[in-house]
């Protein structure tokens, strides 16, 4: 990295950094109660709403962020292709239907083994996609989207079919919109798990960097390339899983945020990481908060703040920088 | 030979119509009957419609792949039905008359449509870009959609979600005369507008080249295709990958590009695939509301199969 | 053909008849029926839950009854449609004499007119009682049961005045719906606004919109509404789904905090008779009674 670009990298982690601050006391402030900032410490209310809801949430928010993008990044290396996110190529779906299938056949099972099946079922139905993405021609990079996009959409019909059939079609919305209006102590701490997955990738994040320049690229330069990609699925699919378990599907942030560090930062996984993971906290976190708010006291669900303000984002930056590619 | 093919589609899917009018039929004949024909009339609308739309806008922006769903454009006509529902809700809009209102969202969805579509067609950007704004349109206008639906009548789920699938079993037959008309329009208009869209398919340079103003067309097509896609959508809903679908599918039959054989080639299949599981569906399986999920589910899969076996050849 | 015009001549054609013409009132206005109706077919919860009561048996009823006490129904009754999608198919091969729709079938009213005759008895919001007496009196005469329907009001007038007494004095309330991890709030003038209206129940919060699906809300909101009683449906049993219950929903620190759940004063609704069969005269028996219970035996 030139030193231009490490002082540019600098300067936009500060600005990063600085609003994730911003947004993460802000979350703080905002909420139903009333929460009297000069009382935080002398009326032991106010500090038990801050620790039983208001933190809880803005974490939830954060952790889910930043592992949705991060899930999106790596789905992107592994796929080879910028254009898939866990949302849109069948993960998030799998993951449903892994829930809807345990609630089916084992309706008092816990959240903990819920989460489990999920994961399992998004592992699997993300290995299916690449193993599949990869036989398509690479002369024609659109056709993995595609593909996933497809592939998403059956996985999702099957899911709605099986949930009509079984009466369940009511409580599927509760995960195909991402809320974090449920979210209280006790109620989000599974996400951690998802924090963990980050900083395994933020480990592995150089050999992320050589898979990017495909199979055998890596394996000549010496990368154990089967095992990389278990451990990507791994971090992927657990990511997907617990967020939809725990929130609800939230679309966007896995597509949009990898995308526009890459523009901004490049292609190297170690550099760009923090900001991805930052970015997407970012994001999420700040279409809650415009949820909490656009309708207060009442909620509108960050899935869709996140659907209407990430999209328009987008939108201007993609047609405001035409691609290079 | 085309020919001959289009001879055989056309039989199946006259064989499909008839076991749809036919099948399981009881109570009052006279009465189902007159029923039936009214929901086959819509039924054959939204293939038409459809199939004619996806051929005319996978042509234009020359590829294969997208499909007018594909880029949004039915979630943007329900984005568009919500927005006049939101500006004009003080108005009384719910008291309108179905046809007028119907009126008022195809002029906003034909505005809309071309004003985005056409600056991105004009820069002739590659297809992966393509492609992601598609995606990012759809899922904007779907919670644009949903976000509105919330300021309107908040909470309301089956606002919200009623849209995610297009149901078969309960078309809006009080529109059908209307959108007949602008069905019928826009095939005529498709259909001869067949040899200039043969040239088109040849790319935005060489069609200027062999003298045809691509700016205009593209924009006469553009509108073309925002009509038909709202009457399919105003009738039955979204169908996310049916044209898609409908058209490898006629592609593979005919075995041609040429507009003469794959426009109609595309309608008779829409038609098979669309009345003949609806017969299946509902007359001879009994279950109502099932045909959406299956289509999709269906459609989705035989064309993951065709796109990985197909490209390997 | 137009079927519309058909079905009107024909009504036209009947209404010329003048022996046994009454006229009852409905969701739409007073509507003039032509004979006393022997075959019914009925596609709202509500109306056959009331039906119920008088013990008129409908010939046609929807494939889902969500009651387990109308259950019975079913036996020897033809299954037409369900509540979104009535099945014209099976309407026309049944051939009633009178359709009666309402609530989440009303709007089929326009298509389930072309097979014969359909009434709208749809009820909603805060007169729902009222309503629901105008429903029982206008079967009454339909079916040539007076005697049954004035009973039957009695006895709702004798169990409404004891829950009112009952509530009178012991606080404010506020009303949810739980669906999965997910609350909604109701206020005075939604569809469940009828227990602050008729019970004369203070609300809580008195100012929520008058949404008909109510207000999405966090935990807080909840809290800070303090309310004295919670009113609690939940959603996923009223559709028949076990799954996670209102109870583990609500079971948290911040709704710990209200008085309602410090003097254990949250009551679980019947859900398939407050959300589904709302307005059907035993549903709001039922309704009625499960909170006059809660309110008596708290002191």
């Amino acid at each position: 990295m030139s030193i231009a670009a490490a002082k540019q990298s600098s300067k936009t982690g500060w600005i990063a950094g600085l609003m994730l601050a911003v947004l993460f006391v802000f979350s703080l402030c905002v909420g139903v109660g009333d929460m009297p900032i000069i009382r935080l410490f002398s009326d032991g209310r106010v500090l038990e709403l801050l620790l039983v809801s208001r933190l809880p949430r803005t974490l939830a928010a954060i952790l889910t962020g930043a592992g949705l993008a991060i899930a999106g990044l790596i789905m992107q290396t592994l796929a080879r292709n910028r254009y898939v996110e866990p949302a849109t190529a069948g993960t998030a779906q799998s993951a449903e239907l892994g829930i809807l299938l345990v609630t089916l056949l084992l309706p008092s099972a816990s959240l903990l083994f819920k989460s489990l099946a999920a994961s399992a079922a998004a592992l699997l139905g993300t290995t299916l996609f690449l193993m599949t993405a990869h036989r398509l021609p690479p002369t024609q990079p659109f056709l993995v989207p595609l593909f996933g996009l497809v592939y998403g959409g059956v996985i999702g019909a099957a899911v709605t079919f099986v949930a009509w059939q079984a009466d369940l079609l009511q409580y599927l919305s509760v995960w195909t919109n991402g809320d974090f209006s449920g979210v209280l102590r006790g109620r989000y701490e599974l996400l951690w798990l998802g924090a963990l997955m980050v900083v395994i990738a933020w480990i592995v994040a150089d050999r992320l960097t050589i898979m990017a320049l495909g199979r055998d690229a890596s394996i000549g330069l010496g990368l154990d390339y089967a095992r990389m990609l278990q451990l990507g699925l791994v971090i992927v699919s657990v990511i997907s899983a617990l967020s939809v378990v725990v929130v609800g599907m939230i679309p966007f942030v896995g597509l949009v945020v990898p995308n526009i560090v890459s523009r901004l930062m490049g292609d190297n996984i170690r550099g760009t990481l923090p900001f991805v993971a930052a970015s997407g906290a970012i994001l999420v976190l700040g279409c809650d908060i415009l949820g909490r708010l656009i309708r207060h006291p009442y909620e509108i669900p960050v899935g869709t703040v996140m659907g209407c303000v990430g999209g328009l984002i987008f939108l201007w930056l993609l047609f405001r920088r035409p691609s290079h590619v | 030979m085309p020919d001959r093919r289009l001879l055989c589609l056309a039989g199946a899917a006259l064989l499909c119509i008839v076991a749809f009018m036919t099948i399981g039929l009881r109570g009052n004949i006279g009465f189902v009957l007159a029923l039936r024909a009214m929901k086959l009339a819509a039924l054959l609308q939204v293939s038409v419609s459809i199939a004619v739309s996806t051929v005319i806008f996978q042509t234009v922006t020359n590829n294969r792949i997208l499909t007018p769903s594909i880029m949004g454009l039915d979630a943007l006509y329900l984005f568009g039905q919500m927005l006049l529902v939101f500006l004009l809700g003080g108005l009384g809009y719910a008291a309108l008359d179905a046809q007028l209102k119907f009126g008022g969202e195809i002029i906003v969805l034909m505005a809309l449509a071309t004003g985005l579509l056409l600056p991105m067609l004009r820069r002739r950007t590659d297809m992966g870009l393509m492609l992601l704004a598609g995606i990012i349109f759809g899922i904007l206008f779907r919670s644009l959609h949903s976000l509105l639906a919330r300021l309107i009548d908040p909470n309301d789920f089956a606002v919200v979600q009623g849209a995610s699938f297009a149901n078969f079993n309960d078309v809006r037959t009080d529109l059908l005369a209307f959108a007949a008309i602008l069905t019928i329009v826009g095939i005529v208009i498709a259909w001869r507008a067949r040899h200039v869209l043969d040239v088109m398919a040849l790319g935005a340079d060489t069609a200027t080249g062999l003298g045809i103003s691509w700016s205009r067309t593209v924009t006469g097509l553009l509108l073309l295709v925002s009509a038909l896609v709202a009457v399919s959508t105003a009738l039955v809903g979204p169908v996310a990958f049916f044209g898609l679908l409908v058209v490898a599918l006629a592609e593979r039959v005919v075995d041609t590009r040429s507009h003469a054989a794959l426009m109609p080639a595309a309608m008779l299949t829409a038609v098979i695939i669309l009345v003949g599981g609806q017969a299946l569906f509902q007359h001879a399986l009994g279950s109502s509301s099932t045909l959406g999920v299956v289509i999709e589910f269906v459609g989705g899969f035989a064309f993951l199969v065709l796109l990985v076996f197909g490209s390997r050849k | 053909m137009n079927l519309r015009t058909i079905a009107a001549f024909a009504a036209f054609a009947f209404s010329a008849l003048p022996a046994h013409a009454v006229d009852i009132l409905t969701a739409k206005g007073l509507v003039q029926i032509a004979v006393s109706p022997t075959k019914i077919a009925v596609l709202d919860i509500a109306a056959l839950d009331t039906l119920d009561r008088l013990g008129i048996k409908p010939a046609g009823v929807p494939q889902k009854l969500y009651l387990p006490q109308l259950e019975p129904l079913k036996q020897g009754a033809e299954i037409v449609g369900d509540l979104f999608e009535p099945d014209l198919e099976a309407l026309s091969a049944l051939g009633p004499d009178l359709i009666i729709v309402g609530g989440r079938s009303s709007t089929k009213a326009s298509a389930t007119a072309q097979v014969v005759q359909t009434i709208d008895m749809t009820m909603d919001g805060d007169d729902l009682v009222a309503q629901a007496k105008e429903r029982l009196a206008a079967y009454g005469v339909l079916f040539g049961k007076t005697a049954e329907a004035a009973s039957a009001v009695e006895e709702l007038d004798a169990r409404i005045k004891a829950a009112k007494a009952a509530i009178a004095g012991k606080g404010n309330g506020l009303i949810i719906m739980t669906n999965g991890p997910k609350v909604t709030a109701y206020g005075p003038g939604s569809r469940f606004g009828w227990v602050h209206a008729a019970l004369n129940l203070p609300a809580a919060v008195p100012d929520i919109e008058a949404a008909n699906h109510g207000e999405a809300i966090s935990f807080e909101f909840i809290a800070k509404a303090n309310p004295d009683w919670l009113l609690v449906l939940d959603r996923a049993a009223a559709i028949g789904s076990g799954e996670q219950g209102a109870k583990t929903t609500l079971d948290n620190e911040l709704v710990a905090e209200t008085t309602a759940w410090k003097k254990n004063q949250v009551i679980y609704l019947p859900a398939a008779e407050f959300y589904i069969a709302a307005g059907g005269v035993q549903s709001i028996q039922r309704v009625v009674a499960t909170i006059a219970e809660a309110f008596t035996a708290a002191r």
